[in-house]
């Protein structure tokens, strides 16, 4: 279609992926209690907006597929269609299908893509009744029907229309009914002469808002209120629970309000509604999915009850603003914002070092302030960038639900946490190790149900997912009730592998033996299940999240289940890091790879298999000359030497520097595509000084080196 | 009995024309303050029904005395003071928890109403 949809492409499909993850989350509280209206009423409406929005954009497929889910969940919401097993799989498949054409459209593809025809043609078969029930529910009055609300003493006065309300308005006046929540008109007069209207009319607005209306509509528009576009009259539309005598006494404690009218609508149902494609989908509609009378939509007003007429004279009525609260922004520049925010702080630190040697009192305090502005200012950019990780953890009920389904398991997923807030980074990376793990709990980790029934277990198996904070770290557990892991035969494997020898196996800790499993191609050498599972591509989730500068642990305990414990850091753009000096260069090491720091004499270092080592509290541990590593000048032997120790995976290494310089949060800033061959470093950060200080990628440095 | 109100301004001038709307209007000074500050401290050993607020002032404005006092008290009924022109701010007092605005220069009607609507 034209260009000027194109702009609103990106929101749509943002807008679309939420809707998305929004329907696979109702659905599955939909098939576990069937009789859930909400989550009916929440998909409808979710399908609703959908259809619309798909259609509006000229996707006519997915506006089609959408448009008939809509009509299945039409007959659930009116109950002549109840929510079984197979045709909850049948809407499974609808929005596997709608989020198939989403990916389509987001990767610059198209809806006509996605073939929809045989679920269409499923769709039709329980539109056309076959699978209705026959309970009653055709004694129903027309469907078509309901008037949102019938005061006692409504008059329609159909042929007098108030205003012009947009279609989207009427959608939503519909829904309204379904919250119980009544359709209002009213018309708002200011006094003559009153002053700052805008403000005034703000009042009405910020009044209906703190009693849980809605405004959907007003007539000047916000915009123009705000500009006092407007002389002294408003109308407005609005969905409330009050009744309207509560409504006009809340109103009419506003003041410089002349008079106030507030009527009740009434909306007349169906089918006319679509705003746009109304003529394509004319013919669709005739069919037996919509045997009521094809009213058209009417809105009529109804005058309300005397006491609401003598209300006209003074009483404003309610409805709250729909001001936007939030605003969309592309990832890029928010990624550019933390980029010069972290120049920002840089430069704050240089003038700051500069100005030390001079001793300035005049400018000390304005430094100050500048030094507190540019931290909170920080701390907001950190802020904008954290996203909930229910963005990862959304899918995660669906997946569990169908691999379950496919292994024949009883499984709940039991997600906590999921309001807690990360980085966008880690969210874009965490995803995929999460679903590994959960594959795993669910695969091999959770026992069959006759297994569980044998030993006594629930048949159900549980899977939590939980996240928190945990000072500057994110902390996810992914844990399971199954079989847990089996020591004896991780043990074996070990062995048979040359990983340990039998003797020292016997002594290793549980933590040890499992951390096996995360070696690289420790589980592939053998059937899967014969590790009770556990293993499979776990050396790759242990890189993602190492890479994430993060960690992994697993508890577990035969029989009982197994936890598996990540813990990534909270943003990865600034990190803690020591600072070293190694000959006259500063190297940054960063804290959450590094375990102690040492000062030991050099008679200390002892040679093992021609290897240099130092023995830590009986600990051997290997140990590397930075300085030969860069090579750089090696001046004379010094009596003591610092070593910092470093872990990676369970092991440790000590990296022999010649100074330590202390703790900062640096920035990191990539190397650019010239040096990323060199993997020595993950990047580098500029320092107060100004000077330029690499931070060292360990693991690399180690297995180069070592 | 007449309801008490706290009259806040920076400008004793305005202090005055407002003292004098009230009470030919049949309400009782509680008391006065001239910054959001004062406002406060006021606000704590008074017992009065209704604050008048301007917005501009020094130490500390009203828009964030309104919010201070709203988080002592939820119940606080203040109406804000203002000039033409400030329809933002107005509209951030509201949105701080002011019940009512008045706009200066001070009509004694419409002073008079805010303060009947707010307390009554």
């Amino acid at each position: 279609m034209g260009s000027e949809f194109d702009q609103y492409l990106s929101t749509f499909i943002d807008e679309t992926k939420e809707y998305m993850s929004t329907l696979n989350e109702q659905m599955l509280l939909l098939e576990k209690e069937p009789d859930n209206m909400e989550a009916i009423n929440e998909i409808f409406r979710t399908i609703h907006t959908l259809k619309g929005m798909s259609g509006t954009m000229g996707f006519s497929n997915m506006a089609k597929l959408s448009h008939r889910m809509e009509n299945v969940f039409d007959l659930i919401r009116t109950e002549k269609l109840r929510v079984t097993h197979e045709n909850s799989d049948l809407l499974f498949a609808g929005v596997d299908l709608l989020e198939k054409m989403t990916d389509a459209i987001s990767t610059g593809g198209s809806d006509e893509s996605v073939d929809v025809s045989q679920v269409l043609s499923q769709y039709e078969r329980i539109l056309s009744g076959e699978d209705l029930e026959k309970t009653g529910s055709e004694n129903h009055p027309e469907k078509g029907e309901k008037t949102l609300q019938k005061p006692k003493e409504e008059t329609e006065i159909s042929s007098d229309s108030p205003i012009d309300i947009p279609n989207e308005v009427i959608a939503v006046l519909r829904e309204g009914k379904v919250s119980g929540h009544k359709p209002y008109y009213a018309k708002i007069k200011l006094e003559e002469g009153t002053l700052l209207k805008s403000a005034r009319m703000y009042m009405v607005f910020h009044k209906l808002e703190e009693l849980n209306s809605e405004v959907l509509f007003s007539k000047p528009d916000v915009e123009k209120i705000e500009d006092e576009a407007f002389d002294r009259e408003v109308e407005i539309i609005f969905l409330s629970k009050l009744n309207e005598a509560k409504l006009v006494k809340a109103l009419s404690s506003i003041s410089e309000i002349e008079n106030v009218k507030i009527f009740v609508l009434t909306v007349t149902n169906e089918s006319g509604e679509e705003p746009m494609n109304e003529t394509e989908y004319t013919e669709q509609m005739n069919d037996k999915t919509n045997s009521e009378p094809q009213n058209l939509t009417e809105i009529n007003r109804v005058e309300t009850s005397p006491e609401d007429e003598e209300s006209n004279a003074k009483r404003p009525q309610t409805a709250s603003s729909k001001l936007t609260r939030t605003i969309r922004v592309d990832t890029e520049k928010l990624d550019t914002l933390m980029n010069l925010m972290a120049e920002l702080v840089i430069a704050r630190s240089r003038i700051n070092e500069t100005l030390k040697k001079y001793e300035i009192k005049q400018v000390d305090e304005s430094l100050a302030q500048l030094s507190r502005n540019t931290s909170d200012l920080q701390n907001i950019v950190m802020k904008i960038r954290m996203v909930p990780i229910s963005y990862v953890f959304n899918r995660f009920p669906r997946m569990v639900r169908d691999l379950a389904r496919k292994n024949n398991k009883e499984i709940q997923l039991i997600i906590s946490g999921q309001e807690t807030e990360v980085d966008r980074t880690v969210v874009e990376e965490i995803g995929d190790p999460l679903v590994h793990l959960l594959r795993n709990a669910v695969d091999h980790g959770v026992e069959s149900t006759e297994e569980r029934m044998k030993q006594g277990k629930p048949s159900t198996g549980i899977v939590r997912l939980d996240a928190k904070h945990e000072g500057n770290n994110v902390v996810i557990d992914v844990q399971d009730d199954g079989k847990g892991l089996d020591r004896d035969r991780i043990i074996a494997k070990a062995v048979e592998r040359g990983l340990v020898d039998e003797m020292s196996a016997a002594n290793l800790s549980n933590e040890e033996v499992f951390s096996f499993i995360f070696m690289p191609g420790f589980s592939t050498m053998d059937e899967v299940t014969d590790l009770s599972g556990r293993g499979v591509g776990m050396d790759v989730v242990k890189t993602s999240i190492e890479n994430l500068n993060g960690s992994i642990s697993i508890e577990s305990e035969k029989g009982k289940g197994t936890k598996v414990t990540i813990r990534l850091p909270l943003t990865l753009a600034i990190i803690q890091a020591l600072l070293v000096k190694v000959s006259n260069l500063v190297y940054a090491i960063p804290i959450a790879s590094i375990d102690s720091t040492l000062n030991l004499p050099t008679s200390e270092i002892q040679i093992v298999q021609s290897r240099e080592v130092v023995v830590i509290r009986g600990e051997i541990i290997p140990i590397v000359w930075l300085k030969e590593i860069f090579q750089l000048s090696v001046d004379e032997d010094k009596e003591n030497i610092h070593v910092v120790i470093v872990k990676v995976g369970n092991k440790k290494f000590g990296l022999v520097v010649d100074g330590l310089l202390g703790q900062d949060d640096i920035v990191i800033k990539s190397l650019g595509k010239l040096l990323k061959d060199v993997n020595e470093f993950s990047g580098a950060a500029i320092l107060g000084d100004g000077s330029i200080s690499l931070i060292l990628e360990i693991a690399n440095i180690v297995h180069q080196n070592v | 009995m007449g309801k008490r109100v706290l009259i806040v301004d920076d400008a004793a001038f305005m202090r005055m024309i407002l003292k004098d709307i009230v009470t030919k209007n049949g309400y009782e000074v509680a008391g006065e303050a001239a910054n959001g500050l004062e406002a406060i401290e006021r606000y704590k050993e008074l017992k009065h029904d209704v604050t008048t607020m301007d917005i501009t002032m020094p130490e500390m404005n009203g828009i964030d005395a309104i919010k201070k006092i709203k988080e002592a008290d939820s119940e606080a009924k203040v109406i804000v003071c203002s000039a033409m022109g400030q329809q933002a701010m107005v509209i951030d007092a509201i949105q701080a928890g002011a019940k009512d605005f008045i706009v200066k220069p001070f009509q004694h009607s419409r002073v008079i109403e805010a303060l009947n609507k707010v307390t009554g």
